[in-house]
């Protein structure tokens, strides 16, 4: 089974994220802190990680080059979920290692079906 | 009746009074004495004429004594004073044989005295002129400079006097006749409002007078209604405090009154605008979730309605955002500017700080920003990097995006931590900046920062900028025809053993890219050089810092038609060294470096043939970028600079001046040594060898 790692410290959105993905058939796990995630990728790293990028502790950016860095985590598949929506905010995720940058607010059915997508190509 | 005829008539009169009175008395005589002797008679009449004679005489000797002695001195005076108050100030009255005393030496001493406070009246005019004609040059330099449109206009509205930027803010075409009213041009009730409001003020007698300011501010608008004016106007008070006109100055606040506008609405909407699609939202979700008695019908009209009402929030919000960040930074001072004079800033800055050394890299770039507060980031982000790395050098470049210009700042070692560049982010700018943070300066140029890893060890930390708004591309030059293609064997065949240096690869060595502007494509026939420009490129880097950039006077008139290639004309030249002075410059610039340039036999040409009398030598290995162009792309048609950058996506400006073609030239080098590397061509001997290689394909010949 896929696992998909969900980084976010907004509890109503994790609600939906975790029932949506759980629902398309993916093992989930959530982290709330970018500490937290990466302990949680240190302990067995995800096929797909939804980083949001303003979380407590160590940021997303942060959180994807730290990611990044290491080699044995170059597979992992990272979309970063913002609610900043700038052209270079975007630049900027890509630049640090993001596969993919989705802008708050995204329709649900687009990011389950982007997913789903990515998870079955790999 | 001129003094002298009168002087003559007065004696002439004396005369015949005389003789009458001699001639009678003589008569009245011989009447006394009937009968006396013819004799007596005879006597009488002698003694009569005898006296008549003498006092004749004696008349005329007074008259000729006063005609000489006192008249006509007295008129040669006259004509003296004449001469000195119409034709010669200077002029010395000179007067022969008088006999008026001290008179003529106290007219002179009178001229003298008046001459002297002449010409101290005359003094004082022309100084008084001159600073007047001082105060007039400050005057207008300073309306010329004046951001604010400035405007004086007597009480009648008639213009009296206007700076150009007025004519530019109310986009008036030519000029501003003087005593045109000003209400042709702007719209009438807020200045007619604003003078009463000081009339007003003026009359309730709490104006002070002296420094006082007689103003208020005004907010008009051109005559058409299609510009914003906003400004303040002052009333001009004479000396006897009442208005003798006013001073408007004032500028185009359209873009910031339409800003505030939409900030305004924004604002309005995303309070208004989306109670209503929130209420909607909430009604059908609290109904949702607290009445179990709704069959799935009924659930499914309020699902619908949660669905609709989100992505209608949504949708809102998107076009909220995108509003919002259009205003949000619109209103920072920001201009175009050249990353070479704002990377040199920085160096001097931290030098003198930290003795942190920046080499500025790469090609220049045009971009737009607020240069205060890009100095100050910049500068706090290298001590920062400097003490967190303890890297003791860092290169400054700045890369042309599609879409930015990036600023990089670049050192040995590892990327920085974004944890850590974010901290360093909070950094508040207190001096200046009203206590901004680093941050902020980032958002102000709507933009941000990050760390990556570049080649060869090399990382980076980038900040993207937005491009220049206004770069000074000049169009016709871009479309000049590019020379002609150049071989020489001669030049560049000559292969003597490099014996070391050629094993070298070609990223280690050090290279001077240059390039020449000519008086014309004939160096045989007389053509000379007039520009000579050359940048270093050492690992792989265009040092920015380090260039060689001269005009040469080339000791012929420059051909009108090779002005309009490289824009210099005689009188840049005029007082510029000759090639005998700036060649042996330029060789010691070259030191130990290896030449290249585009279509270099043509340039190095021009060199050699100065050689012997500049007593130069350029016997060192030299690459031809154009030949290298042919080598990795040889199925292109064109291989001209423009051609070339254009393939190799280095952007074009500065074109056609030697040293703007030599960074290009540069630009294009430090590609092909990618290319080229791919290619296996990885030694400077390769590359000599992948040069002469195309000139036996292409067809050549010498053409000088």
């Amino acid at each position: 089974m896929k696992s998909i790692l969900v980084v976010e410290d907004e509890p109503n959105i994790v609600l939906s994220l975790q029932f949506l993905m759980k629902k398309a058939g993916f093992e989930v796990r959530v982290a709330n802190d970018g500490e937290e995630a990466l302990a949680l990728v240190q302990d067995r790293a995800p096929d797909l990680i939804l980083l949001d990028v303003m979380i407590p502790k160590r940021d997303g950016f942060d959180v994807c080059q730290t990611i990044r860095a290491n080699p044995d985590w170059k597979d992992v598949y990272i979309i970063l979920l913002t609610a900043k929506g700038r052209e270079v905010d975007r630049e900027k995720g890509i630049a640090l290692g993001a596969n993919d940058y989705v802008t708050k607010p995204f329709s649900t059915r687009d990011l389950t079906e982007k997913v789903k997508q990515i998870l079955s190509g790999g | 009746m001129g003094p002298r005829i009168t002087l003559i008539l007065v004696f002439s009169s004396i005369a015949l009074a005389t003789v009458a009175a001699v001639i009678a008395g003589t008569w009245l005589v011989a009447q006394g004495m009937p009968g006396a002797s013819d004799e007596t008679t005879s006597f009488l009449i002698a003694y009569g004429g005898g006296t008549a004679g003498v006092l004749l005489a004696l008349i005329a000797v007074c008259w000729a004594y006063l005609d000489i002695a006192v008249v006509r001195p007295l008129l040669a005076l006259g004509e003296g004073i004449d001469t000195v108050l119409h034709a010669n100030p200077e002029h010395e009255i000179e007067v022969d044989e008088h006999q008026l005393g001290g008179l003529p030496r106290a007219v002179n001493d009178l001229i003298r005295h008046l001459a002297i406070a002449k010409k101290n009246v005359d003094d004082n005019v022309r100084r008084a002129t001159q600073t007047i004609e001082d105060e007039k040059n400050k005057l207008s330099t300073i309306l010329r400079e004046l951001h604010e449109g400035v405007i004086v206009c007597n009480t009648s509205h008639r213009i009296l006097l206007y700076n150009k930027r007025s004519l530019e803010i109310l986009h008036v075409s030519g000029t501003i006749g003087l005593d045109r009213s000003l209400f042709d041009l702007m719209s009438r009730q807020p200045i007619l409002h604003a003078i009463e409001r000081l009339n007003n003020y003026l009359a309730s007698g709490r104006y002070a007078g002296g420094s006082d300011r007689a103003s208020v501010p005004f907010v008009g608008a051109t005559i058409d209604s299609r510009f914003m004016l906003e400004g303040r106007l002052g009333l001009i008070i004479d000396a006897d405090g009442a208005p003798a006109g006013y001073v408007l100055s004032f500028q185009d606040d359209t873009d910031e009154l339409a800003a505030l506008g939409l900030r305004d609405r924004l604002l309005r909407e995303s309070t208004e605008g989306l109670r209503a699609p929130v209420a909607n939202l909430r009604a059908a979700a609290e109904i949702l979730s607290s009445a179990p008695e709704l069959s799935s019908l009924e659930q499914t009209e309020f699902k619908k309605v949660l669905l609709k009402e989100s992505k209608h929030l949504c949708d809102r919000l998107e076009t909220l955002a995108s509003q919002y960040r259009a205003i949000v930074t619109s209103h920072w001072p920001t201009s175009d500017l050249f990353s070479a004079n704002l990377f040199q800033t920085i160096r001097g800055r931290v030098k003198e700080q930290r003795g942190i050394d920046v080499v500025i890299v790469g090609i220049p770039q045009w971009l737009h920003g607020d240069s205060y507060s890009l100095v100050e980031l910049l500068n706090r982000l290298v001590l920062r990097l400097r003490a967190h790395t303890g890297v003791p050098t860092f290169d400054l470049e700045a890369v042309a995006g599609d879409k930015h210009v990036y600023v990089d700042i670049i050192w040995h070692g590892a990327p920085i931590a974004a944890s850590d560049l974010h901290g360093w982010l909070e950094d508040t700018v207190e001096e200046m900046l009203g206590g901004l943070t680093l941050r902020d300066v980032l958002d102000r140029h709507k933009t941000d920062a990050w760390s990556l890893t570049g080649v060869d060890g090399r990382a980076r930390l980038r900040i993207p900028l937005p491009t220049a708004q206004h770069m000074t591309v000049v169009q016709e030059q871009r479309n000049l025809p590019p020379r002609p293609e150049f071989y020489d064997f001669d030049l560049l065949r000559r292969t003597p053993d490099l014996g070391e240096l050629g094993q070298r690869s070609l990223r280690s060595l050090n290279f001077v890219v240059f390039d020449t502007e000519t008086t014309g494509l004939a160096p045989s026939a007389g053509d000379e050089v007039i520009s000579l420009a050359g940048i270093r490129v050492v690992n792989g880097r265009i040092l920015t810092g380090e260039s060689f950039d001269r005009l040469v006077d080339p000791g012929r008139s420059i051909p009108p038609e090779s002005i309009r290639f490289h824009g210099i004309t005689d009188d840049d030249v005029k007082d510029k060294p000759p090639i005998q002075i700036v060649l042996p410059q330029f060789r010691r610039f070259v030191g130990d470096a290896v030449l290249v340039a585009h279509n270099a036999a043509f340039d190095l040409k021009f060199l050699k043939m100065r050689e012997a009398e500049s007593g130069t030598s350029f016997d060192m290995p030299v690459l031809d970028t154009l030949l290298l162009s042919a080598f990795l792309h040889d199925q292109a048609q064109k291989h001209s600079l423009d051609a070339v950058a254009q393939r190799f996506g280095i952007p074009i400006q500065g074109r056609h001046r030697a040293l703007g073609d030599s960074l290009i030239t540069a630009g294009v080098f430090l590609k092909m040594i990618e290319l080229l590397e791919a290619r296996g061509v990885t030694t400077l001997d390769q590359a000599i060898q992948a040069g002469q290689s195309v000139m036996k394909k292409r067809a050549w010949k010498p053409q000088f």
